[in-house]
């Protein structure tokens, strides 16, 4: 095995890894910039983009700078969002505390429903909402038969609670794994230094969540204020309008669309979701020093609550079955019955009337198909594309690197409603692209382009995970940046690949923002056809479409978690 | 025509940090050179620069004519076209592979035929003694055992060069001294040019042909093992190397290579240099004193120093004593305790080593 001679000179193969590289960062800044110049032109237009006679002007700042209502509901979209963040994070932060770090009995059992509004749609919370709720929900009307105080659903108070319902498993996923992950050597100290349980939960572990709780705070601000579905179903019918209500209202309801303004009002939104988006990084930034981390093996003794441990366990439950279980449950009834009544026995009247009057419409039905091949394909293309550009951002020495994983994180701050209308107007002034306008391709790739980030960020942990040692021994071995990409990244990503593209898979089939702008015959989703249904008042068929979406859902995560073994967070 | 490898001139820098500063040195074809020096020295980035895996702003790197780095000629050819074998620190096996993949991966991406593929795959285990591990995964497998699939793996290809960083730093310290003695062996019988990375002397004096003193990204001295042991270019490679003490004194008479040296406090000592530099009477010098070559004296007359024995340390074989000479400290190792705490040590001429102030 002497060396060899023969060789000579070598000649520099070329590869494609430069020309795969330049195309990620190209396609995801096309991606981005797509729906946002014509926000932004649009802004500075008098007339609509597709108009040749269109002039510059200032007139729309100053038309929705000097329109009270205008202010009225920024007013309102900061109250309601500082309302609904608060109440989130703390219970979302409660419950963590008890299910991960107390005897609370049954607390297996509680934590797999708390998350569940996670992988519901929030439009289809806000309905189920509605129908338990509601003023002629079941749970008020028997409230009212028993002469109880009854409450009103549809003000700015329930849609605060539906939307804390809607992002508290956001906060709660994300302090219980901070909480798993905390040192326990540090409650000990505490304990060894003399304080009692309940001291060193108010003192040391709650203290040390703080990243956790600032993070969920910002993250769940941003979730709030883009958020359209349930402000739209429980508000709009008695007026109350937030900052993504009153878009749609100025751009789908609205007899004359104000396209100036439009483009206004999402710029005002982007740069204050951008905001909180880049104070979210430095926060995070800054509170490194809190990380005391290492997967310690050890697992620390729950902290015994006594006596206390049923009255708690009784509390979180009754929480549970009244907020997650009852409107679920009020769903599934008005999908299967002609209308609902506390005074009519509903399993004496069963029907699958409102499934069919679905399956019968070849419209509605398409919406069906369309979510699911959107999130089939969507999501495959979308978990490659990001793990390309996660590779890309964290493990090649190309020069455009940092920008690919800003870029890739930068739809964070676009709310879904303004990605549609992006689309929407770019697809308008392009002339000669109307053939593929209303086809679902083009809901795909704007699906994708929004959640570019969630793909992004849940890929890059696993890919920093691999050793780079490894893909540096295949480029020995003789092959490029993309073989060793391919055939050495690929496969050990693929465990994470697929619980991204599940991730993905279910996020696309919940999206309905994007798509509210975009639609057209032909390229409906679910979530566009129940909001056409509930906006004819079709309430029964409604509930059909969002059981189907439900049942679509857990079947997904049955599958990814039970026969897969996929798991979707940590 | 011979396949030295040939570095010339090679820079690279990380902002201020300069992390190779102006290397050169040649290995023979066949040999075995180690890069050697404290953390942080640049050992692990002269390697990657061979490789291809960082760029240098300056130098030429070459096997033979086969230019691999030629800055001057705007040439730097990408890791996967280079043609060499490497073993990681962590072995870096494909986890996803079984054994015999990982080893006949490089040979596929070559296209060679399926039959020669499973013939010389074999070859290769078989070389480490590990044939019939061939269809393990990775995990299956111990440190020493992963170990060795990494160098059946970088070698299975005929590389023109072998690049090891640190291979035996993850096994246990006895495993390693089999391991190197094994590895050292290895080469020789395939007889392919090595750079081996290490900062651990004993390591780099078992098995190297050459080995390189770096020290914050300069090469200090590039030499045979013996020759580094007894003529050290510069104090901080006697330093590195061996257990070493140093005295400050000044040239008492110059006589060739004789000297004498005053100690600080009026000792004389004489001893031999070989460094070939040219002293002057009354020039500041520093003497370094190899701990294990300092011996008990028993009637000698001359190059005597009597110290006050400070810290006496069992080390299980032997004895290791500070002690203090009124000219600074020294470390001295003897078989037995002290036996008093007073002791007159004699220092051969030829166990002194001379360096400029
Ligand atoms: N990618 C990088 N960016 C910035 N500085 C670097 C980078 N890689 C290495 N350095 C710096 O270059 C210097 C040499 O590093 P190198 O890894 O070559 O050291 P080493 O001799 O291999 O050390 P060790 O024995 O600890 O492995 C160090 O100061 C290191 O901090
Ligand atoms: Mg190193």
């Amino acid at each position: 095995m002497a060396s060899i001679t023969e060789a000579g000179q070598p000649v520099l193969k070329r590869s494609w890894d430069r020309i795969i590289q330049w195309s990620v960062v190209v396609i995801t800044a096309i991606l981005v910039v797509f729906p946002a110049w014509p926000i932004l032109l649009q802004s500075v237009m008098d007339q609509p983009l597709y108009e040749k006679t269109r002039a510059f002007t200032l007139n729309n700042f100053v038309k929705v700078f000097s329109s009270p209502v205008f202010y009225q509901v920024v007013g309102r979209t900061i109250v309601f969002a500082l309302a609904t963040t608060a109440l989130s994070v703390g219970i979302g932060m409660l419950l963590a505390i008890f299910v991960v770090r107390t005897n609370m009995p049954g607390r297996k059992f509680l934590r797999n429903l708390i998350t569940i509004p996670y992988y519901v749609s929030p439009l289809v919370l806000a309905f189920a909402w509605g129908t338990m709720y509601g003023p002629a929900g079941y749970v008020t009307i028997l409230a009212r038969t028993l002469h109880l105080p009854t409450w009103n659903l549809y003000s700015l108070g329930g849609i605060v609670i539906v939307t804390m319902m809607y992002t508290m498993p956001y906060t709660y996923l994300y302090i219980s794994s901070s909480l798993a992950l905390a040192d326990p050597q540090l409650e000990s100290a505490a304990r060894i230094g003399g304080a009692n349980p309940f001291l060193t939960m108010l003192r040391i572990t709650v203290p040390l969540l703080r990243p956790a709780i600032t993070y969920s705070f910002l993250l769940i601000l941003v979730t709030t204020m883009e958020l359209l579905s349930i402000p739209l179903v429980l508000g709009a019918p008695v007026g109350i309008q937030v900052l993504s209500t009153y878009l749609y209202q100025l751009g789908v309801v609205g007899i004359k669309t104000d396209y100036g303004s439009i483009a206004v009002v999402s710029i005002m939104v982007v740069l204050m979701v951008t905001g909180l988006v880049v104070l979210q990084g430095k926060l995070v930034a800054q509170e490194r020093r809190f990380v005391t981390v290492g997967g310690k093996a050890t697992r620390p003794k729950p902290l015994d609550l006594g006596g206390w441990k049923w009255v708690v366990s009784v509390i979180v439950g009754l929480f549970v079955f009244m907020f997650v279980i009852l409107p679920l449950f009020a769903l599934v009834l008005q999908a299967s019955t002609p209308f609902v009544s506390p005074l009519v026995n509903p399993f004496t009247m069963l029907t699958t009337k409102n499934f069919s009057s679905i399956w019968d419409v070849s419209t509605y039905r398409q919406s069906l198909t369309n979510s699911l091949l959107i999130g089939l394909i969507g999501a495959a293309i979308g978990i490659i594309f990001t793990t390309i550009s996660a590779i890309t951002a964290y493990r090649s020495k190309f020069k455009a690197r940092v920008a690919v994983r800003y870029l890739s994180l930068y739809p964070r701050a676009f709310p879904g409603l303004i990605v549609g209308i992006g689309f929407l107007w770019a697809f308008l002034m392009i002339p000669g692209i109307g053939a593929i306008r209303n086809t679902i391709w083009v809901m795909m790739i704007a699906f994708i382009m929004r959640y570019l980030p969630l793909g992004f960020s849940s890929i890059s942990p696993s890919v920093l995970q691999v050793s780079d040692e490894l893909d540096r021994a295949a480029r020995i071995a003789g092959t490029s940046w993309f073989g060793a990409t391919w055939r050495i990244l690929f496969p050990i990503l693929r465990p994470a690949m697929l619980s991204g593209y599940f991730l993905l898979f279910i996020a696309f089939l919940k999206e309905y923002s994007v798509a509210l702008f975009l639609y057209a015959r032909g390229s409906q989703v679910i979530g566009t056809t129940m909001i056409e249904l509930w906006r004819q008042g079709n309430t029964g068929p409604v509930a059909a479409l969002a059981v189907l979406q439900l049942a679509i859902t857990a079947a997904v995560l049955v599958l990814s978690q039970k026969v897969l073994g996929v798991k979707l967070h940590d | 025509m011979t396949n030295d490898l040939v570095i010339q001139g090679l820079v690279k820098t990380f902002g201020k940090i300069r992390a190779i500063d102006n290397v050169s040195l040649t290995v023979k074809e066949g040999q075995l050179a180690t890069l050697l020096g404290p953390s942080g020295c640049g050992k692990t980035t002269t390697l990657n620069a061979i490789a291809g895996l960082e760029i240098p702003d300056k130098g030429l790197i070459r096997v033979g004519d086969f230019a691999l780095t030629d800055t001057g000629k705007g040439r730097i050819l990408p890791p996967e076209q280079r043609q060499l074998g490497m073993v990681f620190q962590s072995y870096a096996l494909w986890p996803h592979m079984k054994v015999a993949d990982n080893v006949a991966f490089s040979l596929k991406l070559q296209k060679v035929k399926r039959d020669e593929i499973r013939k010389r795959v074999h070859e290769a285990l078989d070389l480490v003694g590990l044939a019939d591990l061939a269809d393990r995964y990775p995990f299956q497998l111990s440190g020493g055992q992963q170990q060795r699939v990494a160098l059946a793996r970088a070698v299975v290809t005929r590389p023109r060069l072998l690049l090891l960083d640190e291979p035996l730093s993850n096994l246990d310290a006895k495993i390693r001294e089999n391991a190197r003695v094994w590895l050292r062996e290895l080469q020789q019988r395939v007889g392919i040019t090595t750079i081996y990375v290490t900062h651990d002397q004993s390591e780099a004096f078992a098995m190297s042909d050459m080995i390189a003193v770096m020290e914050n990204g300069k090469l200090l001295q590039f030499a045979p093992p013996e020759e580094l042991y007894a003529s050290p270019a510069t104090q901080f490679v006697a330093g590195f190397i061996g257990a070493t003490s140093f005295l400050r004194g000044a040239v008492a008479s110059v006589d060739g290579s004789r000297l004498t040296v005053r100690v600080a406090n009026g000792d004389l000592l004489s001893l031999s240099d070989r460094s070939g530099k040219s002293w002057s009477q009354n020039q500041n010098v520093v003497i370094g004193i190899r701990s294990e070559r300092v011996e008990m004296a028993s009637g000698q007359k001359d190059n005597l120093l009597n110290a006050g024995v400070a810290v006496s340390t069992y080390l299980g074989s032997k004895w290791q004593h500070e002690v203090d000479t009124g000219s600074g400290r020294l470390k001295v190792e003897t078989m037995d305790a002290a036996a008093s705490d007073r002791l007159s040590l004699y220092l051969p001429p030829d166990s002194i080593l001379l360096f400029p102030e």
